[in-house]
Order: C-alpha cells, then sequence, then structure tokens
C-alpha cells in the first residue's frame, strides 16, 4: 500500500496502515482495526463533479508547468497518456518531437497581416484575416464555417476532444479554448461534459459511480490492480472498482462474470426457482414470501420450516445441536447401475441439481437483501417515529435497528457470493480420495452455515419479533393513573415493565448484530486468505505442539455432548492462550475421514468474544458479560454445548 | 456575438454548391466532364477509365470505359459529406461494389470518416480516378452480392463503413 497522506479529505475505507501484511499466517481478529467486514483494503476517495473538475484543472496545471506547453496542448498531451502525470512526463521527455507530431501539436505559425482578404476553404467567402480563426497551423476559416465545423463534430460525440484542423491532410489538432469560443454555451456545455468524461473514462484511478443518477466518481489511491476492490459511493451504492458489477468481496471478478453469464445461459430453466409463493410443507396451503428471512412459519398450521430446503425449521441447526445444514450441498445418491446413455443423462440431472442448490440460495439472499434495503428505508421513514412513542425514547436513540438492518444488508450480499464462490470452488462429486478438497469444503461449508445461521436469527429479530413487539405494545393497555384534575392519564410508554422488554429486545438485537458481524468478518477473512492456504497452516503445525496445548475443558465438552455437533465429533482442539487453533496433521486426516471436516473454531469464536468484551448465549441470544462463566445467565444454556431444547 | 446574416445551413450549402460549380466550369478536373447538375443539389459526373496504367508494363484496367458517378448534396453540406455513388454499372474495383457504393474514407463522416469540410466535389472526382488508376486487381469486393442485398434503397452513407487498406 501506498502512502497517501496527499489526500487530506479522502475517506478511507479502513485503516490501510494497520493491515497486517506479514505471511506468519496471524488470523487474529482485531476488531479494533477492521471495522469493515471486507479485510482487503481498498484506499479510496469520493469525487463530486466539482471536486472533478479541480483535479483535472489540478493535473493540466501540473503539466504547463513542468513541460512549459499552454493548456490546449496540455489536455491534449495528458488525453494521449490517460491523464497520468507520470507517464506524461515519460513519454514527452523520452521523444518531444515524435509525441508532439502523433497528436497533432504544430508550432504556432505566424498570422498574416489583419488587413487582407482571404477566402474561407468552407464556404468560399472573402473574409478580413482579422475575422478568422486558425488552430495553430494557420489554415483559417471564418468563424461561421468553424461554428458549423466545431458544432458537427460535438453532436458526433466525445471524438471531438480530437478535432483536427479542417483542412485535409493538416492533423493539427484543434485547441479547446478555439472550440469553446465559437461554440454556442449548449454545445460548449456538451464539450466540457465529454472533456470531464475522458479525465475519468480514460484515467485508470477514476471510475464513475454506476448508480443511476449518480454523478459521483471513485478515485483509488493506489496502484489499481485488476483484483476485486469493493467501493461504496457517496449516495449509498456499492460497487466494484475492478469489474462494475455490484460488490463482490470476497469472491473475485472472474467467478462474478462466469456465474453472471451461467446465470443468464441457464434462465430459461430458473424462472420457476423464484417463486412467490410455496406449499406449506405439512398442509400444502400456499404460503407467501414477503419479508427477508427465510424462517418462514404457516399462518394456518403454524408449521415452521425453511424456505429454501423446505425442512422443519426445528431440525435446521437451532434447536439440534448449533450445526446449519441447509448451505450445505448433498450430491445425488446413484441410483443402481447405468448403461452409458442413462448414465449421461443421470449426470446432466445430477449437475442440474448441484446448480439449483446453489444458484436459489444466490437468488434467494440476493432478493432478501433488497427486501433489507426497503424495510431499512421504511424503518427511517416511519417505524423508527411510532416506536419512539411506544418506548418513550427518542429516534435518535433507536439508531441500533437501523444498524441491524444495515448489516443485513451487507451481509445477504456476501452470503450471496459466498454461493457463487461454492459452486465453482467444489467440484461436482469430489470422490472420496481428495481428502484436501473434502476437507477444504467441510471447512467452508461449516462456517458458512455459522455466518448464515446467525444472520437469519439477526433477520428474524429486526424484522419479525420487532414487528410482533410493536402489535404488542399497541393491544397493551397499560398504565392509568387518575390524573389531580379527574382525566385519566395512560402512559404505557414508560412503563417500568415495557422499559424492561424493551431494553431486553434492544440488548438482544444489539448483540446479535455484532456476532453476525464478527461471523462474516471471519468467513471473508478465510476466503480472502484462501481455504487451501489456510487449513495447510493448521495442519503444519507440529503434532506434538498441538498435542501439548489441547484444552482438557473443550474435548470434555465434546465427549460430554450426547448430539455433538460435527464440528465437535472433529475432536476440537482449542490451545489454551495460543493466538492460533492449531491441529495436527493427523487430526486433520482423522476429520477428513470423518468427512464432516468440519473444524473447531471455538479458539476464534473466544477470541473475538474477548475482543467484544461479551459473549452470546446460543439459545436465547442473551448477551453475557461475565467471560469466564460457562452457562448463559439468562437460561443457563452451556456456552459451547450443544443449544439444549427449550 | 457578431451574427452572421443569411447563415442558414441551406444557404451556406447553396452558395457553397454554387461556387464549387462555377470553379469546375472554368477548371474541371481531368477526365471528369459535368454531365447535369439540374437541380443544383444533385450533379451527375461523367467519369473516363484512367487511359493510363498503374506501373509500366501492367495492364490498362479502365481505358476506354465511362462511368457516371452521382453527387447529392445535403442541406448541411459541406459540414456533412454528399452522398457520392457510382450508378451502375459501376468499375470493377475491390472497393466498389456492384450497385455503385463505394468504400473510401473520406465519403463518409462519423468514426471512421475521413471527410473535411474543405474537400469539394473536384478533389473527390479526382480520388476517385487516381483510385482506379493505381487499381491492379480487376475484381468486385468480397461478399459483393451479400452487401447489394442487404442495402437495398438505402443511401452508402447509412453503411459502417471499415476502412482497412484505402490505397490499393
Ligand atoms: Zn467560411
Ligand atoms: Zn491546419
Ligand atoms: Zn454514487
Ligand atoms: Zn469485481
Ligand atoms: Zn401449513
Ligand atoms: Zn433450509
Ligand atoms: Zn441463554
Amino acid at each position: 500500500m501506498e502512502d497517501d497522506s496527499d489526500y487530506e479529505d479522502s475517506y478511507v475505507a479502513s485503516d490501510v496502515e494497520d493491515y497486517p501484511t506479514s505471511e506468519d499466517g496471524d488470523y487474529g481478529y482485531d476488531p479494533q482495526t477492521e471495522p469493515e467486514i471486507s479485510m482487503r483494503r481498498a484506499a479510496y476517495t469520493v469525487l463530486s463533479e466539482e471536486e472533478l473538475k479541480l483535479r483535472q484543472q489540478e493535473a493540466l496545471q501540473q503539466v504547463m508547468q513542468v513541460l512549459s506547453i499552454s493548456e490546449g496542448e496540455a489536455v491534449r498531451v495528458l488525453r494521449h497518456c490517460k491523464w497520468d502525470v507520470n507517464r506524461v512526463n515519460e513519454e514527452w521527455f523520452a521523444d518531444t518531437e515524435a509525441l508532439r507530431d502523433k497528436i497533432g501539436l504544430v508550432d504556432e505559425q505566424p498570422t498574416g497581416s489583419g488587413r487582407r482578404k482571404e477566402s474561407c476553404g468552407i464556404c468560399f467567402d472573402e473574409f478580413w484575416v482579422s475575422e478568422m480563426h486558425a488552430a495553430p497551423c494557420n489554415h483559417s476559416f471564418c468563424r461561421g464555417c468553424w461554428k458549423g465545423y466545431v458544432h458537427t463534430a460535438i453532436s458526433g460525440g466525445p471524438a471531438v476532444l480530437s478535432l483536427r484542423c479542417p483542412l485535409p491532410d493538416c492533423s493539427a489538432a484543434v485547441p479547446a479554448a478555439l472550440v469553446t469560443a465559437v461554440s454556442d454555451p449548449k454545445h460548449r456545455e456538451k464539450y466540457h461534459l465529454y472533456s470531464l468524461r475522458s479525465f475519468v473514462e480514460d484515467n485508470q484511478r477514476l471510475e464513475w459511480c454506476p448508480a443511476p443518477g449518480c454523478e459521483n466518481a471513485v478515485e483509488a489511491l493506489h496502484e489499481v490492480s485488476n483484483e476485486a476492490m469493493d467501493v461504496t459511493c457517496r449516495c449509498g451504492s456499492s460497487f466494484c472498482f475492478n469489474c462494475k458489477e455490484e460488490a463482490h468481496r470476497p469472491v473475485d471478478c472472474e467467478t462474478v462474470k462466469k456465474w453472471i453469464i451461467k446465470n443468464s445461459a441457464e434462465s430459461e430453466n430458473l424462472n420457476w426457482i423464484l417463486a412467490n409463493t410455496k406449499p406449506c410443507p405439512k398442509c400444502k396451503r400456499p404460503i407467501e414470501k414477503n419479508q427477508g428471512c427465510m424462517h418462514m412459519s404457516c399462518s394456518q398450521c403454524k408449521h415452521e420450516f425453511c424456505w429454501l430446503c423446505l425442512a422443519s425449521w426445528q431440525e435446521h441447526g437451532e434447536r439440534t445441536g448449533g450445526f446449519y445444514n441447509c448451505n450445505k450441498y448433498e450430491s445425488a445418491k446413484k441410483r443402481g447401475d447405468y448403461d452409458a446413455e442413462s448414465l449421461k443423462r443421470e449426470h446432466a440431472r445430477v449437475s442440474l441439481q448441484r446448480y439449483m442448490h446453489y444458484y436459489q440460495r444466490w437468488a434467494e439472499n440476493d432478493r432478501a437483501r433488497s427486501q433489507a434495503l426497503s424495510s431499512k428505508a421504511e424503518a427511517n421513514d416511519k417505524k423508527l417515529e411510532v416506536l419512539s412513542e411506544f418506548v418513550a425514547t427518542p429516534t435518535s436513540q433507536l439508531k441500533f435497528i437501523l444498524d441491524a438492518w444495515a448489516q443485513v444488508v451487507e451481509c445477504r450480499r456476501i452470503l450471496k457470493w459466498t454461493y457463487a464462490y461454492g459452486y465453482y470452488r467444489f467440484g461436482d462429486n469430489i470422490p472420496d480420495e481428495d481428502t484436501a478438497q473434502k476437507q477444504q469444503q467441510g471447512f467452508f461449508e461449516f462456517n458458512q452455515g455459522q455466518a448464515e445461521m446467525f444472520l437469519e436469527k439477526l433477520n428474524g429479530v429486526v424484522e419479525k419479533d420487532l414487528d410482533n413487539l410493536v402489535e404488542e405494545f399497541k393491544r397493551e393497555p397499560g398504565l392509568s393513573e387518575v390524573a389531580p384534575d379527574g382525566s385519566v392519564f395512560v402512559d404505557q410508554a414508560s412503563s417500568p415493565e415495557r422499559q424492561a422488554v424493551w431494553s431486553k429486545f434492544r440488548e438482544q438485537l444489539i448483540g446479535l448484530t455484532e456476532v453476525t458481524r464478527m461471523h462474516f468478518v471471519k468467513l471473508v477473512q478465510e476466503l480472502e486468505k484462501g481455504l487451501d492456504q489456510l487449513l495447510a497452516f493448521y495442519s503444519e503445525q507440529p503434532e506434538a505442539e498441538a498435542e501439548a496445548e489441547v484444552e482438557p475443558a473443550a474435548v470434555s465438552t465434546a465427549e460430554a455432548s450426547g448430539s455433538a455437533t460435527p464440528a465437535q465429533q472433529a475432536t476440537a482442539k482449542a490451545p489454551k492462550r495460543s493466538k492460533r487453533s492449531r491441529i495436527s496433521s493427523r487430526a486433520a486426516a482423522d476429520k477428513a475421514s470423518n468427512s464432516a471436516a468440519a473444524f473447531s473454531l471455538q479458539e476464534a469464536d473466544s477470541e473475538l468474544e474477548a475482543e467484544a468484551g461479551y459473549w452470546q448465549c446460543r439459545r436465547c441470544t442473551v448477551i453475557n458479560r461475565d467471560l469466564n462463566s460457562q452457562s448463559c445467565s439468562m437460561c443457563a444454556q452451556n456456552r459451547r454445548g450443544p443449544i439444549s431444547a427449550s | 456575438m457578431a451574427q452572421f446574416p443569411g447563415r442558414s445551413p441551406t444557404s451556406v450549402a447553396m452558395r457553397r454548391i454554387q461556387a464549387e460549380l462555377n470553379e469546375w466550369l472554368l477548371h474541371p478536373p481531368e477526365g471528369c466532364r459535368l454531365e447535369s447538375f439540374e437541380p443544383l443539389l444533385n450533379w451527375v459526373i461523367l467519369v473516363q477509365g484512367p487511359e493510363n496504367s498503374p506501373a509500366p508494363g501492367l495492364p490498362r484496367l479502365y481505358d476506354g470505359e465511362l462511368f457516371r458517378l452521382a453527387i447529392n448534396f445535403g442541406d448541411h453540406y459541406p459540414l456533412e459529406p454528399p452522398e457520392v455513388l457510382f450508378v451502375p454499372p459501376s468499375p470493377v474495383h475491390p472497393h466498389i461494389y456492384s450497385n455503385g457504393h463505394i468504400c473510401l474514407d473520406i465519403l463518409y463522416d462519423g468514426r471512421n470518416g475521413g471527410w473535411s469540410p474543405a474537400l469539394t466535389v473536384n478533389k473527390i472526382a479526382l480520388s476517385l480516378r487516381s483510385m482506379l488508376a493505381s487499381n491492379t486487381n480487376k475484381a468486385r469486393p468480397a461478399g459483393d452480392m451479400d452487401y447489394c442485398q442487404r442495402t437495398r434503397g438505402r443511401s452508402p452513407k447509412q453503411t459502417n463503413w471499415e476502412f482497412d487498406d484505402d490505397k490499393v
């Protein structure tokens, strides 16, 4: 990363200097220095139209001074060199004549005496020379013809920026000053617009914000590589600086491109998958999905199920030991023996099914993200006001609800792209012998599942739970007092009961927002570091050292649990105060043969919790401030154990 | 800012065309004769096939042939080029289609075009004659039939030209 101290007014997505560039494999999390989920930091600044004009002027002044040339010439040179001032200096001093020739800079030719008439080469009428105009080549044309020539060129598009003298075979550049002197205000404005666009579009470090109606540009503050770089414009829209698609970290641009092409190629097969209604898996009545959360409940039979896989929500991780499975792709089982032809058909069926699995989750998360965006706007517009009266709290102190929504929006986006990642990263059918791939897939799916589980929880709380709470407040009769004048004064809002309910909700939502964020930080970090490197690092640790560092408590937890999660089956080894998880290669191989291949992330969890200063109950989500306690102060749920039935 | 009396595009065009006509009648380009200029916006020029060969020893490809060139001026002439095409039968040339459309950059404006308002019909006629004079391969462009099918009833100015080698 470069020093960007020249740019005082820049906002840098997060602190560049603190980014650990060391190769020592330290995966410690440090929320203090990493406020953003995305790990590879982008240093950039957002520029308005006015600021862009200033930047352009700065570049011009610099080149004019260094090369001692006119502004008109500086524009040409800079445009030729893609507005890169360093490149201008290089090319100019390498071969000034060749460069001047190439871009049509000619030495100013002497003008004849003004008191002489000459025929204009376009209209063939005679004019006083003093009334005519010429580029530095001094081929004169009358003002009217110049105007027509320039207007025609401006109407023809941005190529007007390279306009040459009208005389055939003369390649002299027409200076911007001449163009603007002869054109009318409407055309002049268009010309300035082209000029500004060229400044942005030819410049490697600048990109327009692609949001419709937004006129800002984003400037990268360092050498641009062709790697993904998420940026957020002042208008609120996020996009990838490199490929202009919507922001897609931690997935690379190539995967995104492939995925988008794949989706449009398959679009005919996909329409049905994004239905708005699905029959309830139990009573078969149609259930409409009109919210973002995937946790559905049937209004008729009260059956709770997952919108994505239609399995009962109870079997969906939350109450069965904390291991979330819905994200995992289970390859379809082969059905008996096949001849060559039906084998081919079977392959096609399986590969379509696999694609559908990933596509559905990608698309549903995309949809949930849009829903979250509009819910956030809705909350901002009116919901907070209503709520503010119900709980006697100024809206300024209800901002945590907007924060929760913002977190949902961001996490939906990340989660969505991890499905495109998963589709390409792991093949149709990984052979059992390929333990490395199996391990990586297990590791990825476990962490994706954890992140997804918390996101669904967060989404449900800020969406349904909050709505239910508001409904409850509406119905509640609350406290009544008889005022001295005999009128009945009702103040439900500040009743201690309501305040208690409200503060519990508040604490839960804030905690859940933070925990969800941390899970996504972890997921993004892993994908950006690369699963293979991460796992190689884990398994390279010397066996003896790893065994010595096994924390007895962690093992006993796993043993004690009747319905251990795959994570715990995988012989969790959490070193006590070591900075990172260490897993022996033998343990890694064991896990691979277990095929679940999920790794204990307890160590990482402890670090996250230590940073946050609390741990959150996995069952009732209450915030526990005592970092040393192992059971929830609210519901006595074991801190690391499987989630017990309610 | 000074206004220019009588400068609507049409009057500029008419005065310029009149001026070119006067010049042509005084000094017609070699091998060319103005057959008709009625109305003033539509000229027909008779072009003689060049009698010399491109180089000593090479055959004279168009000697004795006579072609008709149609020039149709628009309101925005000379800021926009006139429509220029041969009246079939057109010369057999790798850059001239049988429907008379000519692939020559100076005849077109826009993205690849080389038109300049300082060009004249006189210079266009001379360029076309030298294009014939320098040719060594008396053949139609590739895809001639197909092109003529596709552009039936259309002006050559509507074609998206790519000018690869403009000197044949
Ligand atoms: Zn003029
Ligand atoms: Zn010139
Ligand atoms: Zn924007
Ligand atoms: Zn990208
Ligand atoms: Zn039902
Ligand atoms: Zn599910
Ligand atoms: Zn609890």
